[in-house]
């Protein structure tokens, strides 16, 4: 054994390792900010602000008093008592909701006085947003669990229903597929634009192209229903999947096109705006890796925005994945057109302006 | 003849360097021009403001008479270029590739008889990606005559390609010349520009240092015929010959200015019994001019 030998090679490695900045990236950056990332949602943990709609039909102090001990773990809002429950629920996209049913403050008296009495307590909740359903759901049932020990020392005096809070039962891969969409067309476009550019620049493509009649905005826009293509054909493929082996009702139409194609303008924008700082083909991985990675964990693909802290939550609403995952959601899952055309309107303007600064910095001669 | 490219003045700084200093040269119609020169001596900068990919800091590019500077769009029908270290698109074959530049033009030239010219028959539906360097390099200079233009730039054609297939790329070369087509070409060796060019500018920092047929520059700036004789008496042999340079035992060089005067030289040796095993006889080549006019070699000792 020749133990020099071995110290050169490995530190030959260590030398070419760190001159590699893509496998820098990989190794020391990538995994620092997954941690940064999942460290900063879950930190905050204690301090998320979950919204649980209460509807209280009892309207008695009793009744207020449960609604207050339930406001110490989550974020309050009121349905008026006038209102009709699913209508309202309905009308006002709420995903999670509880009616304090009437007669609350006299079956909990008559318990209390030693009366076998008992009303239930229903919790509508978004099964597609399984991951806050768990906080809401823990939280609402520990606190009517807590209530019956002081009542009556442990019979269910508060009874716990749920139910789901649209018509149809979704499930969370109809959540999750959305998301798969949007971070496919977001990582295809930015990823193939980065590679595109910097590798044509490289090889003297772009050079070369100048020197000829096709213009920059012809090869501009010839790349762009290039990618408009490719999303369209990873859209149509997840939808198979989707609907083939997970019976995923999945509704088609215009907003699902406007969204997907904005969403390749956007995203292609974006990758020309960072191939034109990116010189070397070797960091164009790190540098679509650092404005990938936290939109796809960030913008509510895999789960919703919900379970971050609030400052992750206003940092999410300036993502563009974000409003393409809520758009193809209300579009394709949960037919809510009024907040499929906002979702679709934000992304489309997202997109011309991303498209028309990505194409005006864009060079192919100095 | 006219000149189809003239350069005036010709300035292009990055701040406190200039690559190109003052440059002014005129291309004319037919000829194959050559800019040979180390690398960063301002070949590629300049060809690449004619080419339209780079703007000058000053001075002038008319191409094709007064009207027309680099960037105009009719320019661009009436050339062809190969950039410097080109690489194409991987994944297309020969023919496809050819066929994809071909489309976006107006003017056009049969790819088959392109194929044939550059003798790439047995390649055309081969990928790129599989082709050896000669051959990417051939394919490269295809692709800057789909259009059949009459001016083509080649920017360092043979960079990094082994003899044999520089060659290739050479024979391809000197076809277009016979077709009467324009070539503005770049080159760091010396032997490429000889064998190509019928003109050739040597440029160094960003200048022009001298420009002429690579016999002129060779008769006026070389050192004549270097001759070598092996297997000999140094000492002896040296009272007979200019300048003697004794450069092994039994090896000695000397340098004529008239290769006539060789015969008179050996009938000395040989009247007083001298012998010697092998004789050379090397004229002197390009990269002798430039070591001569700045004193330092094409491989860049030195040189920016």
């Amino acid at each position: 054994m020749k133990p020099k030998a071995i110290f050169v090679d490995f530190m030959a490695n260590i030398r070419m390792w760190y001159r590699s900045k893509g496998t820098v990236f990989w190794a020391i950056a990538f995994p620092v900010l997954l941690m940064l990332i999942f460290g900063a949602i879950y930190q905050g943990q204690d301090d998320i602000t979950v919204n649980l709609y209460v509807q209280d039909m009892d309207g008695t102090e009793t009744s207020e008093e449960f609604i207050s001990s339930l406001g110490e773990r989550l974020n309050i809002q009121r349905i008026p008592q006038d209102e009709d429950f699913h209508d309202y629920v309905s009308d006002n996209n709420i995903r999670a909701a509880l009616v304090v049913t009437q007669g609350f403050e006299e079956t909990v008296w008559r318990a209390s006085a030693g009366e076998n009495a008992s009303i239930p307590l229903t919790l509508s909740l978004d099964p597609t947003r399984e991951s806050v359903n768990g906080i809401i759901r823990g939280v609402v049932m520990g606190t009517m669990e807590g209530w019956n020990k002081d009542i009556t020392g442990g019979w269910d005096v508060l009874e716990y229903n749920e139910e789901s809070i649209t018509a149809e039962e979704f499930k969370f891969i109809d959540f999750f597929m959305p998301g798969v969409i949007g971070i496919t067309v977001m990582t295809s476009s930015i990823y193939g634009t980065i590679f595109r550019n910097t590798k044509y620049r490289k090889w003297g493509i772009l050079r070369k192209l100048s020197t000829t009649p096709f213009t920059r905005w012809e090869y501009l826009i010839s790349k762009m229903l290039f990618m408009t293509f490719i999303s369209f054909v990873s859209t149509f493929l997840i939808i198979l999947v989707g609907v083939l082996v997970w019976d995923i009702g999945v509704s088609i139409n215009a907003y699902l096109f406007v969204i997907v194609t904005s969403a390749a303008f956007a995203f292609s924008g974006m990758g020309m705006l960072i191939s034109r700082f990116v010189n070397e083909e070797e960091t164009a991985d790190s540098a679509a890796g650092a404005v990938t990675f936290p939109q796809m964990f960030l913008a509510g693909t895999f789960f919703p925005l919900e379970v971050m802290p609030g400052y992750l939550q206003s940092f999410a609403r300036v993502l563009p994945l974000y409003y393409v995952n809520e758009g193809l959601r209300d579009a394709m899952i949960y037919e809510n057109w009024s907040s499929a055309m906002i979702n679709t309107s934000v992304i489309f303007i997202i997109a011309a302006v991303l498209f028309v600064i990505g194409a005006v910095v864009t060079r192919w001669t100095e | 003849m006219d000149p189809i490219i003239q350069i005036k003045d010709l300035t292009k700084r990055y701040g406190d360097l200039a690559a190109v200093d003052g440059i002014t040269i005129d291309i004319k119609k037919g000829e194959i021009f050559a800019f040979l020169g180390p690398n960063g001596a301002g070949k590629t900068t300049t060809v690449e403001i004619c080419e339209g990919i780079r703007k000058p800091t000053s001075g002038t590019v008319h191409i094709f008479g007064d009207g027309f500077t680099p960037r105009s769009s009719d320019i661009r029908e009436r050339i062809g270029v190969l950039p410097q270290e080109y690489r194409s698109f991987e994944r297309l074959t020969v023919r496809e590739t050819l066929k994809y530049f071909q489309s976006f033009y107006k003017r056009s030239r049969d790819i088959d008889q392109i194929i044939k010219l550059m003798e790439l028959e047995d390649k055309k539906n081969e990928l790129y990606m599989t082709l050896s360097g000669g051959l990417k390099q051939r394919v490269g200079v295809a692709m800057a005559l789909v259009n059949d233009p009459d001016l083509i730039f080649l920017d360092e054609p043979t960079t990094g390609l082994d003899p044999r297939a520089r060659r290739g790329v050479w024979r391809a070369i000197k076809s277009l010349k016979g077709e009467g087509k324009t070539i503005f070409l770049t080159t760091h060796y010396m032997e490429e520009a000889e064998y190509l060019a019928d003109r050739v500018a040597i440029i160094n920092h960003g200048r022009i240092i001298t420009e002429g047929s690579p016999d002129q520059l060779v008769a006026r700036f070389g050192d004549g015929y270097t001759v070598t004789l092996h297997g000999c008496d140094v000492q002896r042999v040296a009272s007979f010959v200019p300048d003697p340079d004794v450069y092994s035992g039994n090896t000695i060089r000397f340098k004529i200015e008239d290769p006539n005067t060789i015969s008179s030289i050996l009938s000395k040796i040989s009247e007083v019994g001298l012998t010697f095993e092998n004789m050379e006889v090397r004229r002197a080549n390009l990269e002798e001019v430039f070591l001569n006019l700045t004193g330092e070699t094409l491989e860049g000792d030195g040189a920016a």
